[in-house]
């Protein structure tokens, strides 16, 4: 299998009409690693279908929420904290807003031996259609980011729990567990706490 | 009264056959396989989780705990991520012992994986020679790394050890004693009955059914496609060395272990090519480098195939997101196509053709 076509940004900014944010390196091996943004996260699934034609192989997808950019200004301003938050979210862009809350999506192709990194950007509470149709192994990873996130994938097929049991609440990167919860407190002082519990209380 | 056609049994998640948990939900029609559905999750750890309230630094170590026989995976795709993020190119004398390192896992990787087909097939005596054999390379583990398993050899920049010539010397000698113990288990791998009669033909998993599952590494070559991150995306010192990649056309377990085993005969020539053009000069920088604000994709092949990180880094001390894809994870779903007609008595044996690692994939 060949690596990434010459045309490669052409091709992809017909299938995204909406707008694309390109960009490659090249390793000293000579290895392509390529960025391609998604303006309109609802576009990757016609970008999906050129990958396909292209010969691609989906490695992965990495789900994540971008921390908000760290704005210069913020230090000088002096008009207080309320009336800045109310002033402007930045935002990506495709116009996403990065909250904080908001959610990226990478999928990461590879051809031959480069590879290409399609992001979508979703809001949060927002969803993305399912690559599973065109893409078998897009299963696992995207059953994998919706127990992982809030995040919902639309028509996926088979839309079960993959490795979290149905009885645990769902979204768990987005909530702070503390390790003794974790391992269920197998270690720390919540393990004294619980054992002092069972005595009766007090020590 | 009608008889009922067909049944549904459990293999796993705690089965004598598996050496980690996983659930198989099974239907079989009389002794054939109709359909499986893999449940997974008994190992889930959060250690993706974790890896954001570390440090970059600390997740170099970190990484290397998420599986033992590809523990030195991690971190090398890991530090290449990183080494991407800053800019980074290792010193020529690293390159090379990241390639001594790697090989030296895999080795011993697929000799564990061979061994278990033979103890999965009855033949016990077989399976302890091949563990025996292995053995050899656990001790070069020990000699050279200190550790028979997390060998703690990557870092940021570069690598952690270094080969002096007493070293070397004793490296050359373990692999002049595990040459012709290898090349003697192709041989019977190639002619026991015993092990031809359970894995010939078995578990077949065709061209495009492997291409569709996107499966990597043996379980992929073994079907006919000629993928290998080290000669398709040469990273470390893969450029500079002659890497054979061997593929068979036939897609059935004995396949699978066919290149396992050539593999094993491919990575000692690499590392004695490594220690014969072995540079000069430092195997790492003399300060810890700084990360910057980025994103990266790291790839290598690790024993079981491809393995994928996604790193994005904000300049903190700990990393916004650290993604990976372990080469078990697109090959679980060639399982569907693998034991589809397959009898009872060679699930077992099918599972563990795939060398499934369940540590690694659920993390």
């Amino acid at each position: 299998m060949t690596g990434l076509p010459g045309d490669i940004q052409t091709q992809l900014s017909a299938a995204a009409p909406s707008g694309i944010d390109y960009s490659s390196t090249t390793s000293p091996h000579g290895v392509v690693t390529a960025w391609c943004g998604l303006a309109d996260s609802k576009e990757i699934l016609v970008v999906g279908r050129t990958l396909v034609g292209l010969g691609a192989r989906l490695a992965m997808i990495s789900a994540l929420q971008p921390a908000p950019p760290e704005g210069d200004e913020a230090e000088d301003d002096e008009s207080g904290e309320a009336e800045r938050t109310a002033k402007e979210v930045p935002k990506t862009f495709g116009g996403t807003p990065l909250d904080g809350k908001s959610y990226e999506i990478d999928y990461h192709f590879v051809l031959g031996g480069d590879f290409l990194t399609v992001i979508a950007y979703v809001p949060h509470g927002g969803s993305i259609p399912s690559l599973t149709p065109l893409f078998r192994a897009a299963d696992w990873p995207e059953r994998d980011m919706m127990e992982e996130y809030a995040l919902v994938v639309r028509d996926h097929p088979d839309p079960r729990r993959l490795f979290l049991d149905p009885a645990i609440d769902g979204a768990v990167l987005e909530r702070l567990i503390p390790y003794s919860t974790l391992v269920n407190a197998a270690s720390t002082k919540a393990l004294w706490d619980k054992v002092l519990a069972a005595k009766g209380g007090a020590s | 009264m009608t008889v009922r056609p067909t049944y549904t049994i459990p293999v796993g998640p705690l089965h004598v056959a598996l050496e980690e948990p996983m659930y198989f939900h099974i239907d079989i029609e009389g002794e054939t396989v109709r359909s499986v559905d893999i449940r997974a999750g008994h190992v889930h750890r959060g250690v993706e989780y974790l890896t954001t309230k570390r440090s970059i630094y600390q997740n170099v170590v970190l990484t290397e705990r998420i599986c033992a026989l590809c523990s030195n995976s991690h971190p090398e795709t890991f530090v290449m991520a990183c080494e991407q993020i800053a800019g980074l190119e290792i010193p020529p004398r690293a390159a090379y012992l990241r390639v001594v390192a790697a090989e030296i896992k895999r080795i011993a990787s697929h000799l564990f994986n061979v061994g278990i087909l033979a103890h999965l097939t009855g033949y016990e005596t077989l399976f302890m020679h091949a563990m025996q054999v292995r053995e050899i390379m656990q001790d070069v583990k020990e000699t050279l790394f200190g550790n028979r398993m997390d060998i703690a050899a990557m870092c940021i920049g570069g690598v952690r050890y270094d080969l002096d010539e007493e070293m070397k010397a004793y490296l050359l000698s373990a692999l002049d004693k595990l040459a012709p113990e290898a090349e003697a288990l192709v041989k019977t791998y190639r002619r026991n009955g015993t092990i031809l009669r359970r894995s010939k033909g078995v578990g077949v998993l065709a061209k495009e059914q492997a291409i569709a599952s996107s499966v990597v590494g043996p379980v992929a070559r073994a079907s006919g496609l000629g993928y290998d991150v080290r000669t398709a995306a040469p990273y470390a010192a893969y450029d500079r060395l002659k890497v054979d990649v061997p593929t068979l056309p036939d897609g059935d377990v004995w396949s699978r272990a066919m290149i396992r085993l050539t593999e094993i005969g491919a990575s000692i020539a690499l590392i004695r090519q490594c220690l014969n053009d072995l540079p000069d000069g430092p195997v790492r920088p003399a300060d810890r480098p700084d990360i910057p604000a980025g994103r990266a994709m790291g790839k290598c092949e690790a024993p079981r195939g491809e393995l994928v990180y996604f790193l994005k880094t904000t300049g903190a001390d700990e990393p916004e997101r650290v993604k990976w894809r372990v080469p078990s994870f697109p090959n679980w779903d060639a399982l569907t196509f693998m034991l589809k007609g397959a009898k009872i008595a060679d699930i077992a044996i099918i599972v563990n053709s795939i060398d499934p690692c369940v540590s690694c994939t659920e993390r």
